[in-house]
């Protein structure tokens, strides 16, 4: 086990001298690796991090996201991703390259209101980010319980290899579809399941920073703590950090740490 | 501005009974303004004020977004009861001014090429003012773009500092501002060391100036660290470190 | 000139379908009853530069309101009363929608409706606030500020504004030598009646009160009836959609009904801060 050093940090706070490498939200200031957003900053072998803890979903390309489609033109539809920039998704993508606006009712497919799973194919400094719904499992979501969390929360939310989200989904009955963009929507056939379901994910969300998250959860979900759900292939609806293991492995790995060391 | 009567009493204490080196009480409340990104509530002396941050998000009018960077737009407002005889709600020059100001105050902060084609607001609203607003404003401000989580460089902290009976005073109040001989607002990034907003207002000797100066910055120091303790406050709670891992 | 607009909030079909879900459960998505208004929160005097002031947060709409008390000339027509308005911003603060910059036909319809429920109701005796008949005469200032808006402004601002004017100190002006001059002394601001704002949204044949924001972007109408104990004062439909006249009817009874409540709990509220 490599040692990780953490603090919570300001934006400005100085998190360690030296040569590190900085990765996210972090830059070099003379000698010093210094925080640019408030959050969890960790100092390992490969280099300098904040996990930050407020901000916006800025949008990255392959991000699983959920979207309600806004407004449509004769070759797109405006979809509202809950971030700084409208996102596109072309009707070709649905319609197939001979679409015509003449022949194909945009309407009838995707109506104003509606919500979609939606990949982000391509987003740059100069364009606003474009989707498809080419994949299985992605476009619209006919029914569910619609709820909103920080963006910043969601690798919690999913947690390694999809456990914390997995067992919330087994203790309450419930599917629960995950946006890296924040949006969240919960279907179940028992209403007290989507209930709980979504009291667990408020407090994940409330809690993505603290220790013994996990246990509380399953405190809630009335579930034994010794049970680890077996990893799934979740196949595309697992949103899943777009740099695997950079972001939620190592929440996760904080929280294994930390209740190792509570049993001893 | 020349002073007409005794603002400091023989003992040196202040009209509110400070001294030259005393900060009013501030107190700063995070995320109060449920729709906004972030925002953040001052209590400075008497001054209260609300400050909410939206952004990044989209641009409107489309044509006013800029290619490489952020557009940082930032509106300085006092509303009508804010103060001792009531204010017009259209924006006066001194407000259109002041709203520039506090822009390019905050912004040398601000990773703005993080955000192109983006806008930030900052929506900076007096509902009750007492000398120093801006300062206030500044300081609230950029505790709000921190709990907007906007990349930044550096806190900024600001904090006026004045001359009154002849003396160089820290964090002049609203009486002082009215009958006292010098007022200069400063605010600055104390990390980086770096001031980003200084105006003077009066008449300051030669050597009065770096005093009056390196006072400002002195108060801008202890403003920042309520800053950092307001942000500590509610995104951890009681804990201010995490536990030390160890293999 | 008025036109349509396209609507700024877009409900997604996902929480429509859950609206109606509830709705035809008897129940809000929040929970609440038809009937029931969310949490009530106010605290008095919170501006001290202001003559009276009062912050009023409902569920999470949030409004100050404070008082301003000067001279000045009557209002054409009313040359023996003192004068009185009421205005009202929503700051940029308050929402995502909102832009900066005079305020627009809503913002001057909400100040308007809840000066019309303190004028017409009386609260203020402004024949006893003239200083010389048709040339002098108080003026009081009531301006309302929206921080964070979800829904229902006008009872928010409403009862701000009420409870700001209930708890000002007014001060007492006096003529000396054809001069208006500030005694330095203040009494009381002399109230008599206690005007209460109710709003309800209609959707589809459900009539709710208190709407959020959300049910406000899904409502087809809305109604505004502001009562005092011996009747109505002030009415106001808003909205594109219409009513039947047996719904207002029936909303303007629950009203008269709900603003008896209204009222007890604003007093309790006032008098807790005193």
């Amino acid at each position: 086990m490599h040692e990780v050093k953490r603090r919570y940090v300001i934006p400005g706070d100085k998190i360690v001298e030296g040569n590190f490498r900085p990765l996210m939200n972090v830059i070099r200031s003379g000698n010093a690796l210094v925080a640019t957003r408030i959050g969890i900053a960790e100092t390992g072998r490969d280099g300098v991090k904040v996990i930050p803890l407020s901000g916006v979903y800025i949008p990255r390309v392959n991000d699983l996201v959920i979207g309600k489609i806004i407004d449509h033109s004769s070759l797109s539809w405006e979809v509202d991703i809950n971030s700084c920039f409208s996102a596109h998704l072309p009707a070709q993508d649905v319609f197939g390259r001979d679409f015509s606006s003449a022949r194909d009712d945009m309407t009838k497919h995707f109506a104003i209101g509606d919500m979609i799973t939606a990949r982000i194919i391509a987003f740059d400094r100069t364009r606003d980010p474009m989707l498809t719904v080419q994949d299985r499992d992605l476009g619209k979501i006919p029914r569910g319980e619609l709820l909103r969390i920080s963006a910043t929360r969601v690798p919690r939310l999913i947690g390694k290899r999809g456990s914390m989200i997995q067992t919330i989904e087994q203790a309450t009955q419930t599917r629960v579809l995950i946006g890296q963009n924040g949006i969240v929507v919960v279907t179940g056939r028992l209403p007290e399941g989507v209930n709980l379901a979504v009291r667990a994910i408020r407090m994940v969300e409330e809690e993505a920073h603290t220790a013994n998250l996990t246990q509380r959860i399953k405190g809630l979900l009335n579930v034994p703590d010794t049970t680890t759900p077996p990893p799934q292939d979740r196949g595309s609806l697992v949103a899943e950090a777009s740099k695997p293991g950079e972001i939620e492995s190592t929440i996760d790995e904080v929280e294994e740490e930390l209740e190792v060391e509570g049993e001893k | 501005m020349t002073q007409t009567r005794n603002l400091i009493d023989e003992n040196g204490k202040r009209t509110d009974g400070r001294g030259v080196d005393g900060l009013r009480p501030v107190k700063i409340t995070v995320g109060s303004v449920k729709n906004a990104d972030g925002s953040a509530f001052i209590e400075f002396g008497k001054n209260k004020i609300l400050v909410a941050v939206y952004g990044p998000r989209e641009v409107h009018p489309k044509h006013m977004a800029l290619p490489d960077r952020c557009v940082l737009r930032c509106r300085y407002h006092m509303s009508p009861f804010s103060t001792d005889t009531r204010k017009n709600p259209a924006p006066s020059r001194r407000e259109v001014e002041i709203s520039k100001v506090m822009r390019e105050a905050l912004e040398p902060a601000l990773m703005l090429q993080d955000y192109p084609r983006a806008a930030i607001d900052v929506f900076v609203e007096v509902l009750q003012s007492d000398g120093g607003s801006r300062c206030a404003g500044i300081t609230a401000a950029s505790v709000a773009l921190a709990d907007a989580g906007i990349s930044m460089h550096d806190l900024v902290a600001s904090c006026a500092a004045g001359k009154v009976d002849d003396k160089i005073v820290l964090d002049i109040n609203d009486q002082e501002d009215k009958e006292g001989q010098a007022d200069m607002p400063v605010a600055y990034m104390p990390r980086l060391e770096q001031v980003t907003l200084l105006q003077l207002d009066g008449r300051l000797e030669p050597e009065q100036f770096n005093e009056c100066l390196e006072k400002a910055i002195d108060g801008s120091k202890m403003v920042y660290e309520i800053q950092k303790q307001a942000l500590m406050q509610k995104y951890f709670g009681n804990e201010t470190e995490l536990k030390e891992e160890v293999p | 000139m008025s036109s349509s607009k396209r609507s700024t909030i877009i409900i997604e079909h996902l929480r429509k379908q859950q609206m109606w879900d509830a709705l035809s459960r008897g129940k809000r998505l929040d929970g609440r009853d038809f009937s029931e208004i969310r949490q009530l929160e106010l605290e008095t005097d919170v501006i001290k530069k202001a003559n009276g002031s009062a912050r009023v947060k409902l569920g999470d709409t949030e409004v100050i309101a404070g008082v301003k008390v000067g001279t000045g000339e009557p209002f054409e027509g009313l040359e023996n009363k003192g004068a009185l308005i009421v205005s009202a911003e929503v700051l940029p603060t308050a929402s995502p929608y909102i832009e900066p910059g005079p305020p627009d036909e809503e913002v001057v319809e909400l100040a308007r409706v809840v000066d019309r429920g303190v004028r017409e109701s009386e609260m203020i005796d402004l024949a006893k606030l003239v200083l010389v008949p048709g040339k002098i005469v108080y003026t009081i200032f009531v301006d309302c500020s929206v921080l964070n808006a979800d829904g229902n402004l006008f009872d928010a601002t409403s009862y701000a504004t009420v409870a700001a004017l209930l708890t000002s100190k007014l001060p007492i002006f006096e003529m000396q030598d054809q001069k208006v001059v500030d005694t330095g002394e203040t009494q009381p601001m002399p109230t008599t009646s206690m005007p209460v704002s109710v709003t309800a949204a209609r959707i589809g044949d459900y009539v709710l009160m208190d709407p959020n924001a959300e049910e406000e972007a899904c409502m087809d109408s809305r109604i505004t009836i502001t009562t005092i104990d011996e009747g109505f004062c002030a009415t106001q439909k808003g909205y594109t959609g219409s009513f039947t006249p047996d719904q207002i009817k029936m909303a303007a009874e629950a009203a008269t009904i709900k603003g008896k409540e209204i009222r007890a709990r604003l007093k309790g509220l006032v008098a807790n801060n005193g």
